[in-house]
């Protein structure tokens, strides 16, 4: 009888902890959301993004998995529209039963499944929305990897005005009229202030403007001779194609964006060498390493699309897959959410500084890196290391 | 055997159906929507909210375009109007949603003059031109009025509440969605059927006919783009409701587009073909999703390289194949299946 009693108690404990497992979680699966720009203008971000996904669960997943558990990587496209990616993680949430987020879109896509990810507790990895809006007010369950825009932009206007200032230099800016750009302008004005330079010409344009013409007139009226680009893709090339055009001189710092292959080629012609400032290497001996091992993994089309976005979703998963392996056999997410928490000094290989969550903030990654550009050969060379500003 | 319908009193001339057939489908409709969050997930009642709010937001575009003739690209605009002014009120000051949410209507309303005034002697391509730049200044002001909208930083909304249900959740969200595409819908089928109704027709068929029959063109265009706007602005509140955030990339341009698309595609100036176009357009990438998932091969590499744009594609197609070969719409499906089974077996 007691013998029974025992058996009974076994198999209804072991019920309890089958019903109290979180989603997504099987004894051989982990299943990992990731809601991204797959179509529209900005899908070869998405693909990049969800790139980095899908190489990093292959290769955990070839190393053994999670304590035994393969990944599997969940993608919903929300076309860079923010009510649709709140649609996407209600369906990876409800119909796919995911078990944690990598992969956010952009920041205004972030916030609004903001809502839903506090709500079901979710552990979520923001990677290419590093924004201060994502991680202040801090969310339990949100970590944030990268450094915002302001540090981007001040760290590249130190460089030159450390290394490379024109005599009487007067700086400028160009910029969104959105949060992007206000970020952008938020680095602008530290470094003008802290660097006593001439602050020439402020001017701001509306997202998806592509003709500069009339602004970079007045950038030249203005005497700007290091130039804060705050457009992105063709946009910034337009920039420094009209820079060209009236035979400005100018140093140019430009979003981390203008690092991806295809961008560059598109700011190649206007033969400018600006400056990128990024919190991944996206070139040097650790992108190569990455490249080598991708081979493994991702088909030659595939490799194709590789960028920077590529790496941040590979270290994001690589992150969240620590934090999961920490918490043994009995994965949750309120544990996963607490090793996440605890993290300190994850090495990425070089391909960021070490990831360590155990702040307030629960952001890292913070550290940034300037790059230069040849626009000759149309590579890329790394100029400082990681540095915090 | 039917062979036509004949009204003998101004009652069954004006009465939204004479039909016991057609109330009776009209009431089972209503019972199986009411029923209907006791069936489905929670995906699942969160497309049916989209869907509801883009009917909305439809019926109301389709008073000011299908009815009345006046071309607007400024939906996304009074949809941002509708939500921000929820957003602040609720927000920012505290207001309880049942008095945030009319207002984000009258607030709409009231910004549609602004755009309705100068229009006053536009109408076509012209018009359509002048709506799309409202919709670029709404834009302008909210990312400039920092202090008043929080300008790009967007706002959460919380705290939508009425006797302890929360109405941004599950099925009280569903109910209250529900709740005002029922008001909406009423309120632009009892409008087409009055004094009003039939000048803003008359002014779509001729406008100048209109007014020389008396139709005030300046009070019937101004009072259409009221109506229309009031419930776009209230979509744009629901909208805000859902997804708890609001920020200017909400409101794309796309949003005009696709209420646009969802009017022409239900057929243009009937508020049924409204709703049908808005509830075809909502869940199609869902039906062309699922057709992908059942029958394409998934460790294909077409399928794992080019899913979404195979999915782009064939949401582009199918509208484009809807338009060639049925011009007046899905309301038009609905008119030809109603014919043959009411004409039957005479039908042709």
């Amino acid at each position: 009888m007691n013998i029974h009693l025992s058996v009974v108690l076994a198999a209804l404990l072991s019920s309890t902890a089958a019903l109290a497992a979180d989603p997504g979680v099987s004894d051989t699966e982990i299943k990992i959301g990731d809601v991204n720009i797959m179509t529209g203008p900005a899908a070869f971000v998405g693909r990049g993004v969800a790139l980095g996904s899908k190489i990093a669960a292959a290769e955990i997943n070839a190393a053994g998995g999670v304590n035994g558990r393969k990944i599997t990587i969940i993608t919903e496209d929300d076309g860079y529209i923010p009510s649709r990616s709140f649609q996407a993680l209600t369906k990876l949430l409800e119909v796919d039963n995911i078990f944690a987020l990598n992969g956010t879109s952009g920041t205004a896509n972030a916030l609004a499944m903001m809502p839903l990810i506090t709500e079901n507790n979710l552990p979520t990895v923001v990677t290419t929305a590093p924004a201060e809006l994502i991680y202040n007010p801090v969310r339990p369950s949100v970590f944030t990897f990268g450094a915002n825009y302001r540090d981007a932009f001040y760290a590249q206007l130190k460089y030159i005005h450390e290394h490379s200032e024109p005599k009487d230099a007067v700086y400028g800016i160009i910029r969104q009229d959105d949060d992007f750009g206000k970020e952008v302008e938020n680095g602008y004005d530290r470094a003008v202030k802290e660097f006593g330079v001439k602050d020439g010409l402020r001017l701001r344009f509306k997202k998806g403007t592509t003709n500069f013409s009339a602004e970079m007139a007045q950038m030249k009226q203005a005497g700007v001779n290091v130039l804060v680009n705050g457009a992105i893709f063709a946009g910034a090339a337009n920039v420094l194609s009209e820079a060209r055009k009236l035979d400005m001189n100018v140093q140019s710092a430009g979003v981390w964006t203008e690092g991806i292959p295809a961008s560059a080629k598109l700011s190649a012609p206007a033969g400018y060498d600006y400056l990128v400032g990024d919190y991944v290497a996206f070139t040097g001996p650790a992108a190569e390493k990455f490249a080598e091992m991708a081979k493994k993994f991702a088909t030659p089309e595939e490799l194709a699309g590789v960028s920077r976005y590529t790496f941040v979703t590979y270290i994001g998963l690589k992150v969240l897959a620590h934090a999961m392996e920490e918490c043994g056999k009995d994965l949750t997410r309120a544990c996963t959410i607490e090793k996440l928490r605890q993290m300190k000094n994850f090495d990425t290989g070089g391909l960021s500084a070490p990831i360590s969550f155990d702040n307030p903030q629960q952001l890292s990654g913070t550290a940034v890196a300037v790059y230069q550009f040849n626009a000759k050969d149309g590579t890329f060379k790394g100029l400082t290391d990681f540095v915090k500003y | 055997m039917r062979t036509g319908d004949y009204k003998e009193t101004i009652g069954q001339l004006v009465a939204l159906s004479d039909s016991a057939v057609v109330w009776g489908w009209t009431i089972a409709l209503i019972a199986a929507l009411l029923l209907l969050p006791f069936f489905m997930g929670a995906y699942t009642q969160t497309l049916m909210v989209s869907a509801l709010i883009t009917i909305i937001g439809a019926v109301g575009l389709n008073i000011l375009t299908g009815t009345t003739g006046l071309i607007s690209l400024g939906q996304a605009g009074f949809m941002a109007v509708g939500a921000y002014t929820n957003a602040i009120l609720m927000t920012d000051h505290g207001v309880p949603v049942w008095v945030s949410l009319p207002s984000a209507g009258v607030v709409a309303a009231f910004v549609s003059l602004v755009v309705g005034i100068p229009s006053l002697r536009l109408k076509g391509l012209y018009l359509a031109i002048t709506t799309l730049a409202f919709a670029f200044i709404i834009n302008h002001i909210i990312l400039y009025a920092d202090a008043l909208t929080h300008g790009p930083n967007g706002i959460f909304v919380n705290g939508a509440t009425l006797f302890g249900l929360d109405l941004q959740r599950g099925k009280p969200l569903y109910y209250l969605a529900l709740g005002l595409t029922i008001a909406a819908v009423l309120l632009a089928l009892n409008l087409s059927r009055t004094r009003v109704g039939r000048a803003w027709m008359a002014i779509r068929d001729h406008d100048i006919a209109a007014r020389v029959m008396g139709v005030d063109l300046v009070r019937y265009k101004l009072f259409a783009f009221m109506t229309s706007s009031f419930i776009v602005g209230v979509s744009g509140a629901l909208l805000s409701l859902q997804i708890r955030f609001v920020n200017i990339d909400v409101f794309a341009f796309i949003l005009s587009i696709e209420a646009l698309a969802a009017i022409i595609l239900g057929g243009l100036g009937s508020v049924a073909g409204a709703v049908l176009g808005a509830l075809f357009l909502s869940f199609l990438p869902e039906a062309i999703r699922l057709s992908i998932a059942t029958f394409a091969d998934p460790s294909s590499t077409i399928y794992t390289d080019y899913v979404y744009e195979i999915r782009g594609i064939a949401y582009g197609v199918v509208i484009v194949l809807f338009l060639r070969f049925k011009p007046d719409g899905l309301i038009g499906f609905w008119r030809d299946a109603r014919r043959y089974w009411s004409d039957w077996p005479l039908a042709y």
